[in-house]
This record gives structure tokens, C-alpha cells and sequence, in this order.
């Protein structure tokens, strides 16, 4: 176990040397206890700052520092941490963030980069030294739309890239559900869809990357070319390089067949959505909750064939209801428990408001779904997003789903009066066992994973940042209880390290980062 | 509670209420060519959240081409048009507006039109006398239609540049509107202010009252690119979303749309570049209109605003007519008057 260097704050405190996964502080059978690193980090304060913007200014490098360019990042989506850097750079090409990194790594100057920004725990925040704006690399490079393959810089929203691939009707595999995420912020953390059950997360996408590793080389690796830096940075949180340009596979494009199971228990949905992945009965699966008692089923299908085999096979084995069935249902629910008539003018708002966002007629056409990423990432910020998003997760293997799914559910409960939980099977790849070290998809998943989102509904009210973080924490203790793992480091997480993942693979991983980063600057608030 | 207002620009919901979601990014052109956030709604607002004022980020407020496009994909509801505009209100207004506003205060005033319909074509329609004669020809089908003498081109600028418009001056403009019961203003901008200033009249843009006529509508074909003029469309989005979806289906023609249904401007020039104080180039390099093409298999553009005609000139070799000049194709016309009336 390494051993952490103390040295002063700047504020006279102790804090940790960045680059130090301190020991595990607590018992292992405690959970109480486990030491919360702070949600805004000490801020780096700028030793050879000015000798370092001189170097890159040198080499030609728009570094700026006003702070209406700084401001543009003092916060990511989850908008607890806050948080400016010394200079923004956007990245503009490969190598220029080779020129940049090898100046920070010389003057020992931190640099954070930024994709779409989404992350929730501060990951993309930076506390001092440089933010590298990767948006500013956005190009489609290559189509093969006979290889069925795109080449992109690696800044690019999915939903860029879906629109560049569209006009040869092609589509990406998987994305998240929020358009704008990018691509290398993706790779590095993960990437569910609600066709990841059959597809594999976004990042088991990649065929290929470039990569500029955290001493300045460019470096371009797969699976059979430089091996180990792929494995590293492929869910591997920004920690070992940074993406400049990736190699996705795609697909040929098709619109949707939707429908929606309705159920009164969560656990039954649970079970139903396995035995569908199980059986490869859908080509997509997913579940929302609206209400512990109001759970949303989404199944859907590229082609009628699928659908009519789902229709024939499994429809009638699921426990879930039509809309129509469990309308009635709910009215027979509520006319016997008249005290619940808040719950019931809730679901009822829901339904009114949600539904038609998720048939909007424009991106309907003959009953399919055209636009399906549009239409779930738009209702995703309509309806859940604000200025403060609060989104931990859970990623377990199939047998513990129900468990801890049922356990974090409780947590809301206790926490908020309305919440929504979002919940996805990942098709693990068994030739990428060597990626999933050390990442979001739990050790000990074998087939599937499953990840489950909590998502409080802050409606506007004013949580103060210790109630949220509490709430987060609470759900992450279930996952170091169970042996889970999760979507989000950084901030508090990274206290978590070393209880999730054991102190040989934690141990193993820093001295890689180490040999690959010796002055620590690349990411340095997300893990190491 | 949620509000369910469907993605109307609410004016009192201002930079404060960005969330930072990026939604805006997907869909501004200023994005798409420069790929620098802080010239973005997102840019603009966190920048203000943090303390900024106007004159911090002038570059940025100045950037903007107020094609509203950003407007219905915020999920914030923000009026961000509104946003930019106060935000030009703080910064030094161009010179020479004013004393363009005063030149055309001075002209006697118009005559009030006979017609209860008025068409305001705009400057750029205008220089084309022909396409002019054909939108009005057209338009005369549905009733008697008046051109108006009084295109307000300094007022849209001056709106533009965020900057007052006297008193005077908008009576000028107004006076021989207030009778009108239908008004067809081509300039989106002016369209979208117009609104408000003749509460009463019926205000629709050019292209949407001319691709209502059957005329028309039969002469689009499914190897047209049709270009929607920006401003209008998305200054009534949830009403015009679904018109343009049933042109579509009616006719087969492709549109200027992205994957959200947003219009993607077929130029982008900066309020500067508006004023003659920059050159146009770096403003439009063709950018947005290639991206438009990119990828689509179409044989003729056809245009709502003649504005855009320069840009799609300078990318591609494919004719380029306005949506009055579709009149022209075939020999329908007389057949079809008799059926010419507005979806
Ligand atoms: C409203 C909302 C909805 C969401 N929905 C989903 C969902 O449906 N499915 C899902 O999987 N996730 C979802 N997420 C989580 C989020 O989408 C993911 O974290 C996302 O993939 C991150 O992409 P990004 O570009 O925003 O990355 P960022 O947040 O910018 O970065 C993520 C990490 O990668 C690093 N990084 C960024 N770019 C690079 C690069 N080019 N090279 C190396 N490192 C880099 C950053 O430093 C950071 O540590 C959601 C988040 C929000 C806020
Ligand atoms: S109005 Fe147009 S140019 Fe201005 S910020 Fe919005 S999308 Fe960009
Ligand atoms: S879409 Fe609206 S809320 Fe989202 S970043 Fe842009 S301005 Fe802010």
C-alpha cells in the first residue's frame, strides 16, 4: 500500500498530495467512518504558472485567462463542486495538447480536461492549473460505411456524431442519454444506453484510439497495437492520456418500435427486464421509475420481425401491464386509499407531462420512434435537469441487481419526497476483461452488468451541498457493501477506492499512473 | 412542480437559470464555426454567473446572429435572444443607426394601404423585382394584398444592435400597418417584434404564406431542399414544427432541419460583419451552408429569404430559386389559383 505524503495546505490544513490514494481508514466491516475527501479539493496555487504560460504561449497556445473564459467550467453538471482554473486552452489539434501536456508535465501545472462536462462528482472542475477544453476537437475525420466505422476527434457530442452519421444513414451504437456528453469523456467512464443489454456500453465501441499520453507523446493503440495503454484508457477516467481521436464501430440506421410495460413493483420489473436480456427478446430495455409504485418497462425493436418475436415469445410472460391496464389499476389503487390522493395527482401530472414529450409527432413517423436519442435526452434535461444534478449510481452484477437496487431506493425515499431511478443491463465482452479492471463494470459480473442511476427530483428547492452529499454517500456505501461498483469518481469517491476495488489493483494502477504521469498533472482529482 | 410550457422563451427566466446542459451548442451556428464555448449561450450565462458584465464578453454578445435557434432546445426556457439583446443594450451602440432611424422618420408618411393584407418583403427581395412581382402575384391569390412602402430594414437592424428604437420612428413604420388584417413580413426579427407591436394583425413570414398555396406546394418535389428562414420558424416553433412535418410529408422535400427539428441558418454573420464594420468573409465561409448540404441528395435549393441565396451560391452549383419562383414550374398555375388558399 502506498504511503500518503502529508504536507500543508495552503490554507495552513494538511491536505493529500495529489496523486496519493491514502490507506483505507476504517475497519473493513465499517462503513461508518470512511474518510470523505473534500467536494472542492485544495486549489492548486500556481507555483511556475507564469514561466509555464510563457513556455505555451510560446509554442503558439491560446491560453486564456479571463475569467468569462474560465467561468465557462467553474462547474460541472452536477454543480456541487466549484472550482477555476489558472487558463482555459481548447484543445485545437493533436498536437497541440502533446505541446501542452509536455510543458504541464514540465512545470509541473495540473491540467483537468473537459469533454461535455457531465460528470457530477467535480471530475471535469479544475481547482487551479489548466482546463482543456477537448469540445474544440469536433470533427468527423473518416465514414466507412462498408466497414461499418467512423474515425473522430474525440471533443464531438454523440449527438454531433449522430447527426454527421445520419446523413449517410448510419447511427452509433450506444450513447448516453443527454446529447451532450463526448465521445472521449465517454470512452474514459463508460457510456449506457438503453441498448447497452445487447450492445455493450459505449466504450466497448472503440476499435481504436489516439491517445496523448501525460508526458506529450502521441500514441495511437487497440487491442493489438500498444495493448496496455488501450486497456488503461478505455474506462480508465482521463487517468493515463488524453483521447484526441477514436475509432468507433457504427450501425446502419433504423427508427424505433417502442412500447411500455407498466408495473407496480420494482423488483418484478427488475426480474422482467433480466429474462428479456437474457433471451435477447428485445433490442432495447430499460427502466424508469416514476414512483415506487409507477415502474416503466421500455422495450423496443430496429425491426417488425424482432418485434413480432418479442409479441409471440415474450409479451405474454411478462408481468407488467398496457397503459390502458395499469390506468385502471392505479384508480382502483387509489379509490381504496383516498389519503394517497397526492401520490395519485402526482402520477397523473407525470403522465401528462412526460408522455407527450416522449411522442412528440415530429420525431414520430408511422408509428416509429426517428429520433430516439433526441427524444430521451431532451425529456432527460426537461425533466430532470437543473443547476444542481445529483445522480449517483450503482453498477452490480446481475445476481445483487435487486438487492441493491432496493436498498438505494430506500435511501431516496428517506432523502427526497420524488425521485426517478434509471436502470440498464451492459453486455460485458469477454475479450475486454482487461478494460473493465478497475472501472465501472463490477469485478465479479459475468454476462451482464447492471447499472442503476438515482436521480432525485430537486424541482427547484435549495438542498444544502451536505444533504446531497450525504444522500450520494449513503448510496455508495451500499455499493462498498456489496461488492458494486460505480459510474462517477472523483470528489468524495475518491475515498472509496480502495475499499472498492482492494489495494493490489489500487497499488497496481498508481505505480502505471505514476510510471505514465510522474508529476501527476493529467486528471489529478478524479482517482490518483 | 414541473411546468409543462413547452419550450417557450420565458423573458423573466434569464442567465441565471442556465444549467449548463450545452443543449444550446448542438444547434448554434456561431458553435459550429468556432467551437469556442465562451461564444455560446452556456459561454455567456456561466460567465455572467461568475461575474462577468457586458463589456467582459462583448466578443461573445456580438458573436451572436439572434437566429433564436438556441431558443427552443433550452431546456430552461430561457429567452436567450432577450439575453443577448439586453446584453447589446450595455455595450456602445453602433454609429450611423440613429441617424439612418431619423432619415426615414423625416419621409412624409405612406399612404394607408387599400388592401387589408401588407407584404413587407425586405431589402434583399427587393433587388430582385421579378421574384418580388411573382411572392406578390402569388399572394394577391388569397385577397387584396398591398406592398408596404416602408420595408423597416433600420428598425430590424436597430433591433439587432439591441438598440432603442424612437418613438417616431416606429410610428412611421407602424401608422400604415394598423388597418391591415394580415401582415407578411419576410425579416424574422422584424416578424417576431412585430407581434408584439400589432397585437392584432395576423403576422406570418413569407415562406410560410407562400409554401401554403397549393401552387406551391405542388412544385416542391422530393429532390428539394427546402431552407427555412430561421428567425420566423423558431420565434414560433411548437406551431411551425409541426406545419413544416406536414410539408414534409406532403411534399418529400428535405429541409434545412437538424435532428431536433431546428433550422440550421444557411449563414451566420456577426452583428459587426450586419453593420459593414467587418468583412463578411469570416463571418460566412460557406460553412453552414455546406453543412446543410452535406450528405443530401438534392437537385434544386429552394429559398424562403433571398438573403440566403449568396451562401448557398458560393458552396454549390445547384440552382438556387426563391420559393415565388416555383410559380413558374409547369403550366398549373391557372388551374391551381382557383384552389390557391392558406394551410
Ligand atoms: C443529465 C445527465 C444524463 C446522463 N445520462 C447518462 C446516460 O444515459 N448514460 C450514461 O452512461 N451516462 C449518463 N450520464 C453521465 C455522463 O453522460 C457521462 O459521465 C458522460 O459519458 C461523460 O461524458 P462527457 O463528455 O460529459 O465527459 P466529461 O464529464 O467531460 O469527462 C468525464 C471524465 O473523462 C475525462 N475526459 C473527458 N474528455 C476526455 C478525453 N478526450 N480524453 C481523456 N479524458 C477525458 C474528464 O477529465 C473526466 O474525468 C448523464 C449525465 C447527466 C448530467
Ligand atoms: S441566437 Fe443563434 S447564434 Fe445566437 S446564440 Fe442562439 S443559436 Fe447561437
Ligand atoms: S440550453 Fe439553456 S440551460 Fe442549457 S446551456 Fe444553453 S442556455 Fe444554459
Amino acid at each position: 500500500m502506498g504511503t500518503p505524503v502529508v504536507q500543508p495546505g495552503p490554507l495552513g490544513s494538511y491536505a493529500v498530495e495529489p496523486g496519493t490514494v491514502g490507506p483505507c481508514h476504517v475497519a473493513p466491516d465499517a462503513l461508518q467512518g470512511i474518510k470523505r475527501q473534500q467536494t472542492n479539493p485544495a486549489r492548486w496555487n500556481g507555483p511556475n504558472w507564469d514561466e509555464f504560460s510563457t513556455a505555451v504561449r510560446a509554442h503558439g497556445i491560446d491560453l486564456r485567462e479571463t475569467i468569462a473564459a474560465r467561468a465557462a467550467f467553474a462547474t460541472d453538471a452536477g454543480g456541487t463542486a466549484h472550482g477555476l482554473a489558472h487558463g482555459v486552452v481548447i484543445a485545437r489539434s493533436t498536437e497541440q495538447v502533446a505541446l501542452l501536456l509536455r510543458a504541464a508535465q514540465e512545470y509541473r501545472v495540473p491540467v483537468t480536461v473537459c469533454g461535455g462536462g457531465l460528470t457530477t462528482e467535480g471530475e471535469t472542475v479544475a481547482f487551479g492549473g489548466v482546463l482543456l477544453d477537448m469540445t474544440g476537437m469536433s470533427r468527423v475525420l473518416a465514414i466507412d460505411a462498408n466497414a461499418l466505422t467512423v474515425r473522430t476527434e474525440a471533443g464531438i457530442f454523440w449527438h454531433s456524431l449522430a447527426e454527421e452519421l445520419r446523413r449517410q444513414d448510419l447511427d452509433y451504437l450506444s450513447a448516453p442519454l443527454n446529447l451532450t456528453s463526448s465521445v472521449g469523456g465517454t470512452l474514459g467512464v463508460g457510456g449506457i444506453d438503453v441498448n447497452s443489454a445487447r450492445l455493450g456500453c459505449s466504450a466497448d465501441q472503440a476499435l481504436a484510439l489516439q491517445v496523448v499520453t501525460p508526458t506529450g507523446d502521441i500514441v495511437e493503440c487497440s487491442d493489438t497495437h500498444n495493448a496496455e495503454l488501450f486497456q488503461r484508457v478505455i474506462l480508465g477516467y482521463g487517468q493515463f492520456g488524453v483521447i484526441t481521436e477514436a475509432t468507433l464501430r457504427v450501425r446502419r440506421y433504423t427508427p424505433l418500435r417502442m412500447h411500455y410495460f407498466y408495473y407496480a413493483s420494482l423488483a418484478t420489473a427488475i426480474e422482467d427486464l433480466q429474462l428479456l436480456d437474457r433471451n435477447d427478446a428485445s433490442d432495447y430495455s430499460g427502466i424508469l421509475t416514476i414512483m415506487d409504485c409507477a415502474v416503466n418497462v421500455l422495450v423496443a425493436f430496429d425491426s417488425t420481425e424482432r418485434e413480432a418475436a418479442f409479441m409471440a415469445n415474450w409479451r405474454g410472460r411478462l408481468r407488467g401491464y398496457g397503459e390502458l391496464g395499469f390506468g385502471l389499476r392505479m384508480l382502483a389503487h387509489y379509490a381504496l386509499r383516498p389519503w394517497k390522493l397526492g401520490e395519485a395527482w402526482y402520477l397523473l401530472q407525470r403522465k401528462r407531462e412526460l408522455f407527450p414529450e416522449l411522442r412528440r409527432p415530429e420525431y414520430m413517423r408511422d408509428g416509429t420512434m426517428f429520433d430516439r436519442s433526441v427524444v430521451f435526452s431532451r425529456a432527460v434535461w426537461k425533466f430532470w435537469g437543473s443547476r444542481q444534478m445529483v445522480i449517483p449510481d450503482l453498477a452490480t452484477s446481475a445476481a445483487k441487481f435487486v438487492e441493491a437496487v432496493e436498498r438505494g431506493n430506500a435511501v431516496c425515499r428517506k432523502y427526497f419526497p420524488r425521485y426517478t431511478l434509471y436502470l440498464v443491463g451492459i453486455k460485458l465482452r469477454p475479450e475486454h476483461l482487461a478494460h473493465y479492471e478497475m472501472s465501472c463494470i463490477p469485478p465479479d459480473a459475468e454476462g451482464w452488468a447492471y447499472g442503476c442511476e438515482f436521480e432525485p427530483m430537486l424541482d427547484g428547492r435549495a438542498y444544502s451541498r451536505d444533504y446531497l452529499q450525504s444522500f450520494k454517500n449513503e448510496i455508495y456505501d451500499i455499493g462498498v457493501d456489496m461488492g458494486a461498483s460505480y459510474y462517477r469518481f472523483g470528489g468524495m469517491m475518491k475515498g472509496y477506492i480502495r475499499r472498492v476495488f482492494g489495494d493490489a489493483v489500487v497499488d497496481r494502477h498508481l505505480a502505471l499512473k505514476r510510471a505514465a504521469d510522474p508529476a501527476m498533472i493529467l486528471n489529478r482529482h478524479v482517482i490518483f | 412542480m414541473l411546468s409543462l410550457a413547452k419550450n417557450a422563451p420565458q423573458p423573466d427566466k434569464d442567465f441565471a437559470s442556465c444549467s449548463g446542459c450545452g443543449l444550446c451548442l448542438l444547434v448554434c451556428p456561431v458553435w459550429r464555426r468556432t467551437h469556442d464555448l465562451a461564444l455560446t449561450p452556456l459561454g455567456r450565462a456561466k460567465a455572467l454567473q461568475h461575474g462577468a458584465n457586458a463589456a467582459d464578453i462583448a466578443v461573445s454578445v456580438q458573436s451572436c446572429t439572434l437566429c433564436a435557434a438556441c431558443e427552443p432546445v433550452c431546456p430552461e426556457d430561457i429567452g436567450l435572444v432577450e439575453m443577448t439583446l439586453d446584453l447589446r443594450r450595455r455595450l456602445p451602440q453602433p454609429e450611423g443607426e440613429q441617424a439612418r432611424m431619423q432619415e426615414q422618420t423625416a419621409r412624409p408618411p405612406a399612404p394607408q394601404p387599400a388592401a387589408t393584407a401588407v407584404l413587407i418583403p425586405g431589402t434583399a427581395l427587393r433587388e430582385r423585382p421579378v421574384t418580388l412581382a411573382r411572392a406578390q402575384a402569388l399572394l394577391a391569390r388569397t385577397g387584396k394584398l398591398a406592398l408596404a412602402d416602408d420595408d423597416g430594414a433600420d428598425i430590424a437592424l436597430a433591433l439587432e444592435a439591441g438598440m432603442p428604437v424612437p418613438k417616431q420612428r416606429l410610428e412611421r413604420f407602424l401608422q400604415p400597418l394598423r388597418r391591415a388584417r394580415k401582415i407578411i413580413v419576410a425579416d424574422g426579427l422584424l416578424l417576431r417584434n412585430a407581434r408584439q407591436w400589432l397585437p392584432r394583425a395576423e403576422l406570418v413570414s413569407l415562406g410560410v404564406a407562400l409554401s401554403g398555396l397549393t401552387t406551391v406546394r405542388r412544385a416542391l418535389g422530393a429532390s428539394d431542399l427546402y431552407v427555412i428562414e430561421p428567425r420566423a420558424y423558431h420565434a414560433d416553433y411548437q406551431r411551425l414544427v409541426k406545419y413544416y412535418d406536414g410539408l414534409r410529408a406532403a411534399s418529400g422535400c428535405t429541409f434545412n432541419l437538424d435532428l431536433q427539428r431546428i433550422a440550421i441558418p444557411a449563414a451566420a454573420p456577426t452583428l459587426p460583419q450586419k453593420f459593414g464594420l467587418e468583412a463578411a468573409a469570416g463571418g460566412d465561409d460557406g460553412v453552414q451552408a455546406r453543412w446543410i448540404l452535406q450528405g443530401r441528395n438534392v437537385t434544386r435549393i429552394v429559398l424562403e429569404c433571398m438573403e440566403d441565396a449568396a451562401a448557398f451560391n458560393s458552396v454549390s452549383g445547384l440552382p438556387v430559386v426563391h420559393l415565388a419562383d416555383l410559380a413558374d414550374d409547369g403550366n398549373r398555375r391557372n388551374n391551381d389559383s382557383r384552389n390557391d388558399n392558406q394551410a
